[in-house]
């Protein structure tokens, strides 16, 4: 790895340039305020001590010693460019432009020309200062180069953040050969993302912030070698749940729809109710049939009074964020008081049905036996007065007998 | 009727079998599947999930506690009228929760006026059945049992389909119906009268016989104490389960396996208590022992399949000691007294079922698992099965012991009636 120095340049702000030895020092693009740096490594060498100093600031830099992209074997000086840091005011922009000119002529003058080629910034008022105090959300995704299907990151956002994206990729060839680039949606994103490289692991990052609702979205990395490989991070506001049945209630019952997502914090809650597919706001100022409240921020309750059959149908909710807004709707179906009533009275009278049968068969039974009965005794009594008979006329047949006899 | 010196055991028994099936099945399978209604009632009265479980609480207490009441008027009216009243008393409290507006309503209406119903129900059904069965009482007691397990199965999809269909409104008006069926099972109670009736007196007087009745008290002292560790594991098995990092479905899976084993268990029992020459009161022991044994091994089991087998275990013994407990009863204290009996029985073991889930949950808030009140449980139950061993004819063989009470109480107390056709 003799010879093979590290160039690459770390911007704060959000900016980074790459810088090819060997690209014609073309016209220099300046549109830029915030502070470079850039320089050059020995192989094998530790972060040069202009790196340590500039780290103080809140930039991020490449570790490590990396395969430079140009084919310059002999070392570069090192240059270090004082890095403006934010100013309060848009410093004059011919100062700016006659600085890098000078650093350019500098560079040439030495006869090594690598010329800086550096990238445009939009030339945002959210860069300045006052974001600083924004949280900073950092997410990776990995690939290699036998990656089947494009990798997806769903991200949840509600809140303007400072936002981190890097993407790494493990490939067996050539790192060098790899194209790199960033996409929003379709949109080919401009080249303000750094690329880094080490052994065969190749990273790129990506960063930005999100202010509004505009920014958000889906943005992708793409590696391209023989294959493309694509990661994506897709920004979202959170989503809100509601019930996926539908409420049943009944006429002149109240109900209370409820609303509510994770973890979240909307500035607003609205209600719209809907019959086929427009979206009507609910008269709120109907004390008497509808109250909203909600007892924590994530979470929202319609309470509907009075109900009727005219109040069925859909209800949206909608939840307002600075970034976004997400909705869910909920299912109220009213019915009134005859619809379980019929069954309830087919089942009462099938009750009352089985009951009669019931008693009507018992006492069918008891009178059969009782009628058995009554028979069996008037058998036995008729035997009893046959057996009474018999004897009688035995008696009489023995005096007749001994009358006789005589 | 004619008095009958022995009771049928067949013929309109099995009917007043399928009337004591479907009457546990309404009683019991009903309360034991409300728990689907319990999401909706948090929901709809914005209250907290414990309060709204309350209304079962406040239901089954009020029937256990009733049940010398359901008896005492069986004793004086016969069951048939009792039950039917009962009956109508449990579905309208039904109906009116239908209309209920706040907790407070739902418990006057399904906790006490329901309660009161099943009261009015359960106990005398039970009695009815086994003054008509004597040698077979064990296997017509768990076939009746096996209402209650069945139903749970059907009920809980039921009620969910009513909910999704009717909302909790309409799903409580058609459950009031449902149990309107509870009518038509105290119709099939046909009265029997035994010849040791006459002999046992009214309900003031069987009352003040089992008070002082050696045998009968240790009775209920053993079942309080089977009551006390019999429903903890129903209430903590699946906290337990998720405890030991268990997912919510094979936990669920492993209910539903115990409540079959249960099933087959009451059946089997019944089957056996009647097949064997042993007093019944040994097989009580017997299971009531197992079930101890069983449930104190619950914490000492880690693997998956160590828990499947004690929970079988633990599903077929516990419900192999219903129906035996039951039938125990018509031997200690003859048939005439089987309602008081009962009644009272219910009563003092209900205690038992109060105080036990709330002390294993104590246990556990104490202990932080669930080893201790499984312990407990166990030895509650190893207590009870203790107790138990001291009744009369434990170590004897002889099972007339029925024919030797009605004997004992004819000969101190009235004449026999004189024999005669068709007397009513």
């Amino acid at each position: 790895m003799g010879g093979r120095a590290q160039f690459w340049v770390g911007l704060g702000c959000g900016e980074s340039v790459s810088r090819e030895q060997g690209r014609a020092a073309g016209p220099l693009l300046l549109r830029l305020f915030s502070r470079v740096a850039s320089l050059e490594l020995a192989s094998g060498a530790g972060p040069p001590a202009s790196m340590r100093r500039d780290s103080r600031h809140r930039h991020w830099f490449a570790e490590g010693p990396a395969l430079v992209r140009t084919a310059a074997d002999s070392p570069t000086t090192m240059r270090t460019f004082p890095c403006l840091r934010g100013p309060p005011a848009r410093p004059p922009l011919p100062l700016v432009l006659l600085c890098f000119l000078a650093a350019a002529r500098t560079s040439l003058a030495d006869g090594h020309p690598p010329a800086l080629t550096f990238t445009s910034l939009p030339a945002q008022e959210e860069m300045l200062a006052k974001y600083s105090n924004i949280s900073l959300e950092s997410h990776n995704i990995s690939l290699t180069e036998h990656s089947d299907v494009p990798v997806e990151k769903n991200i949840t956002l509600q809140r303007p953040s400072n936002i981190e994206l890097t993407c790494q990729f493990t490939t067996s060839g050539d790192v060098h050969s790899v194209n790199v680039t960033w996409k929003k949606g379709d949109e080919q994103l401009e080249n303000n993302y750094l690329i880094n490289a080490t052994g065969s692991i190749l990273y790129t990052r990506y960063m930005f912030t999100i202010i509004n609702s505009e920014q958000m979205g889906s943005y992708s990395c793409f590696f391209q070698e023989e294959k493309e490989q694509r990661g994506t991070f897709n920004f979202k506001v959170p989503e809100l749940h509601g019930k996926n049945k539908p409420l049943i209630t009944y006429v002149g019952d109240s109900t209370v729809l409820i609303c509510k997502c994770e973890e979240c914090f909307p500035l607003n809650w609205t209600w719209y109710s809907s019959n086929e597919s427009v979206q009507v706001p609910l008269d709120v100022q109907m004390k008497d049939k509808y109250v909203i409240s909600g007892k924590h921020a994530n979470e929202t309750r319609l309470k509907i009074m009075h109900l009727s059959e005219e109040d069925q149908g859909s209800y949206w909710c909608h939840a307002i964020f600075q970034l976004g807004e997400s909705e869910d709707h909920v299912e109220l179906v009213v019915l009134s008081y005859l619809v379980p009533l019929k069954p309830f009275l087919a089942i009462a009278a099938e009750v009352v049905l089985l009951v009669t049968i019931i008693l009507l068969c018992e006492m069918y039974f008891q009178k059969k036996k009782h009628t058995d009965d009554g028979k069996e005794f008037e058998q036995i009594e008729q035997l009893k007065s046959d057996d009474s008979n018999g004897i009688e006329n035995n008696a009489s047949r023995h005096r007749k007998n001994e009358s006789a006899g005589q | 009727m004619a008095r009958r010196a022995e009771p049928p055991d067949g013929g309109w028994g099995w009917m007043v079998v399928l009337a004591a099936f479907f009457q546990s099945a309404l009683v019991f399978g009903v309360l034991r599947s409300f728990g689907v209604f319990f999401v909706e009632f948090v929901a709809a009265f914005e209250e907290q999930a414990a309060r709204v479980s309350w209304i079962t609480s406040i239901g089954i207490a009020v029937q256990q506690f009733g049940s010398p009441v359901g008896s005492a008027l069986s004793t004086k009216f016969g069951p048939r009228p009792v039950v039917m009243a009962g009956a109508i008393l449990a579905s309208l409290g039904m109906l009116l929760a239908s209309f209920a507006t706040s907790l407070t309503h739902l418990y006057l209406s399904i906790g006490l006026l329901s309660g009161c119903g099943w009261a009015l129900t359960f106990t005398p059904t039970l009695a009815c059945l086994s003054r008509y069965f004597s040698r077979r009482r064990s296997l017509a007691m768990g076939l009746a049992l096996t209402g209650v397990g069945l139903s749970s199965f059907a009920f809980a999809p039921l009620f969910q389909w009513l909910l999704s269909h009717y909302g909790w409104r309409g799903a409580l008006l058609l459950v009031s119906a449902f149990s309107l069926h509870l009518v038509a099972c105290g119709a099939l109670l046909r009265p029997l009268s035994l010849t040791e009736d006459s002999a046992m007196g009214g309900p003031g007087a069987q009352l003040a016989f089992l008070l002082c009745h050696g045998p009968f008290l240790r009775y209920t002292v053993a079942l309080t104490l089977i009551n006390t560790g019999y429903f903890i594991p129903y209430v903590h098995l699946v906290a337990h389960l998720q405890d030991l990092g268990w997912d919510p479905l094979p936990a669920a899976f492993l209910l539903s396996v115990t409540a079959i084993s249960d099933l087959t268990g009451r059946v089997v029992s019944g089957w056996l208590g009647d097949a064997v020459p042993w007093p019944v009161a040994r097989l009580l022991t017997l299971w009531t022992a197992l079930t101890g044994v069983s449930l104190a091994l619950f914490p000492v089991a880690q693997a998956p399949t160590a828990l499947v087998t004690l929970a079988v275990a633990y599903g077929f013994t516990s419900g192999a000691l219903t129906p035996v407990a039951f039938s125990v009863l018509p031997d200690l204290v003859g048939n005439g007294r089987i309602y008081c009996g009962l009644g009272l029985v219910q009563m003092v073991e209900s205690i038992g079922g109060l105080l036990g889930a709330p002390l294993s949950g104590y246990l556990r808030d104490v202990t932080g698992n669930y080893t201790a009140s499984f312990v407990v449980a166990g030895a509650f139950l190893l207590a009870g099965s203790g107790v138990l061993i001291t009744l009369p004819h434990f170590c004897s063989s002889s099972t007339s012991k029925s024919q030797d009470l009605v004997i004992e109480a004819l000969d101190t107390k009235i004449p026999l009636p004189k024999e005669g056709l068709g007397e009513d």
